[in-house]
């Protein structure tokens, strides 16, 4: 504990030099505008403004870059609230009773409850991550090819379950997304695969020109300029504090949405996307009064916001003790800090301290930051609201571009992100959730390494992912989901999914 | 039998991990003591096939195929068309030029925007954009004919 403690001290004389200080400051705000803006989510933002990272340090490149990552989840929450538009995908959920509180007047409590949520399982995120990350990162050198794959496979099976759209659907972008990370020279052999002799595929297709084609573009060509004008609702100074009553039905669900969600951002998937599903409807069943939500429940509000912050810090477990990228998000930091000469897994707390616990201070000085800079500049946020989306969507189309191009001074990247636009497209056309499809392309590489290792590793004996105790536990949990969700599929029983969507169809209609 | 959106989602997944079979066909398999490059993505190509088969089989859950809306399809391939042609133009003209020129059409063809005011907005976030990376941020953007 004492070192800990001595390493955090490290970490603050780090995150609170003025220059370092400024790049979580210039992520936060970036952030939040990231998350107000419809039509740009945290994943596009990051890999849009990854190249603006490459003339800083390492320190402050994973800065700033996180500071976009969680603000952006406290900048959804505004749009949600004001304007029932997500701002991105976490905050869908806040917009069935934040939207509601708004029209009873009470816009100002709800994004007051939703600042603290935030903050609240920010802060409790980044506590047991300076408490967890460095034992774990121990116990995970003893991590083997075997283990990996049953972390992996426990994520994508997770994901699956847990997905807000069907599990065949989460399935089938989850393989498309697999196949292709499989684009590309095989490490393990050299064979060069579905390149289509494209000196440029050769490296295989990068995750930056996918995430920014599905979700930035892809985004943009689902919205026409003509849909995108909505009433925006204006909430007063005065107005921003809650009343002793919503204060007292804030707490459990800010509690309970706080554990939720760091559980949830562990374990690989869209994490803050998940947490803020599953809080939704944890809140509505262990509510006194669950004919209140969709009617403007202050847990509606408190729940999600809470967790989705909760899981966003998480997520950074196991990006920081295992080196696993847990969600896109996650796969493009650590490609940041690849790009600065530092890699990302077990070994970092001791190579890289400043780096490491550098950026688990900055995230104290984030979320505080983020607290006070939303709440007193919520009216300035709503202004950039109020531009006409004809004006705002070709600039994000620009930035779309610069963002994939500077990444590897490559043409080839940005007719993969075009594709991956219409793409995009198409699959909201037809309900499918891209998020796992990205979550594929990042894990495939290490999910094929290592199942490839741990088969030559027991002579092409599957039984190695039940004879070691660490693969054995994840392999258990996975089938454990599966049959789960093999059960609702074959009686044809409502899930959990069904049941949210039905909870939600209901309140539309009221 | 009526056309439903999980049929052609699960004709179209068939087909594409077919596809993938006949593109993997140089691929080695191997063994499962030594997977070859072919192992993984033949396995995922089966695996696609068979979702899609259960997606299609299970499709009379889904809505029709011929009451999905498409009012927003003219505006999607307006905007693929004239990103399209932005992206062929990129090294040719540079940064500063197609970036103008693409959001101007967008402006105009699409959103049906004054031919000045597109321009001077056009001009101005462009050039701004550009002396924030080159000069604030040293990141250089591609160069055109011009130098810029």
């Amino acid at each position: 504990m004492e070192t800990t403690l001595h390493s955090l001290y490290l970490g603050f004389s780090v995150a609170l030099q003025p220059a370092n200080a400024w790049y979580a400051f210039l992520g936060c705000l970036v952030g939040t505008l990231v998350g107000v803006l419809p039509g740009i989510g945290p994943l596009a933002g990051i890999s849009i403004l990854l190249p603006v990272t490459f003339g800083l340090n390492a320190t402050q490149a994973i800065i700033m870059l996180a500071g976009i990552y969680y603000g952006s989840q406290y900048g959804g929450s505004t749009t949600s609230i004001l304007m029932r538009i997500p701002g991105e995908a976490s905050s869908v959920m806040t917009c069935i009773d934040g939207y509601a509180m708004a029209k009873k007047g009470r816009a100002g409590a709800a994004l007051c409850i939703a600042a603290v949520g935030s903050w609240i399982g920010g802060t409790f995120g980044v506590l047991v991550l300076t408490i967890v990350a460095p034992p774990l990162a121990t116990i995970a050198i003893r991590f083997g090819p075997p283990e990996y794959t049953a972390l992996l496979v426990l994520g994508l099976i997770f994901l699956a379950y847990m997905s807000s759209s069907s599990l065949i659907r989460t399935l089938l972008m989850a393989c498309l997304g697999l196949l292709l990370g499989m684009i590309g020279i095989d490490n393990m052999t050299g064979h060069f695969r579905y390149s289509f002799d494209l000196a440029e595929l050769g490296d295989g297709i990068g995750i930056v020109p996918v995430a920014v084609g599905l979700f930035g573009l892809g985004e943009i060509l689902s919205t026409p300029s003509a849909d995108a004008v909505k009433d925006i609702i204006s909430p007063r100074l005065r107005d921003l504090l809650p009343t002793r009553k919503e204060w007292s039905e804030s707490a459990l669900p800010i509690t309970r949405g706080t554990l939720l969600g760091f559980v949830i951002g562990i374990i690989p998937g869209s994490a803050h996307v998940i947490s803020s599903f599953l809080s939704y409807a944890v809140e509505r069943r262990v509510s006194k009064h669950p004919e209140q939500f969709g009617k403007g429940a202050v847990a509606g509000v408190a729940g999600p916001e809470t967790a989705n912050n909760a899981a966003s810090t998480g997520a950074f477990v196991p990006l920081l003790a295992l080196g696993i990228p847990t969600s896109p998000i996650t796969a493009v930091l650590i490609g940041a800090l690849m790009i600065h000469g530092v890699s990302v897994g077990p070994t970092l707390v001791n190579e890289h301290p400043d780096v490491f616990w550098g950026f688990v201070a900055s995230m104290y000085v984030g979320n505080i930051m983020l607290l006070l800079l939303n709440l007193p500049l919520v009216s300035v946020f709503v202004t950039v609201l109020r531009i006409p989306y004809a004006y705002l969507y070709p600039m994000i189309i620009m930035f779309c571009i610069i963002g994939v191009y500077e990444v590897n001074n490559s043409v080839v990247d940005v007719w993969i992100m075009l594709i991956m636009g219409v793409l995009g497209y198409a699959l909201r056309k037809f309900d499918f959730d891209p998020a796992p499809l990205v979550l594929g392309l990042v894990i495939s590489p290490i999910l094929e390494q290592s199942l490839r290792q741990s088969l030559i590793m027991s002579n092409g004996n599957y039984f190695i992912f039940f004879s070691r105790p660490i693969s054995l536990g994840l392999m258990l949990v996975s089938i454990g989901l599966l049959a789960l969700a093999a059960y609702s599929f074959v009686l044809q029983r409502a899930d959990w999914r069904t049941k949210l969507a039905e909870a939600e169809a209901g309140e539309a209609e009221t | 039998m009526t056309l439903r959106a999980d049929h052609v989602e699960g004709a179209f997944f068939v087909g594409f991990g077919l596809l993938v079979f006949a593109l993997s066909g140089d691929l080695p398999t191997g063994s499962l003591s030594l997977p070859g490059s072919g192992f993984m993505p033949k396995i995922l190509a089966a695996l696609m096939v068979f979702f899609g088969l259960v997606l299609a089989l299970r499709a009379s859950e889904s809505k029709e195929f011929a009451t999905l809306s498409w009012s927003d399809a003219k505006h999607a391939a307006m905007v693929i068309a004239i990103t399209a042609a932005a992206i062929g133009l990129f090294e040719r003209l540079g940064f500063v030029t197609t970036n103008v020129l693409m959001m101007f059409a967008l402006l105009t063809i699409i959103e049906r925007r004054r031919l000045l005011p597109a321009a001077i907005y056009s001009v101005a976030v462009v050039g701004t954009t550009y002396i924030l990376f080159v000069y604030v941020l040293k990141t250089p953007l591609e160069a055109g004919p011009l130098g810029f």
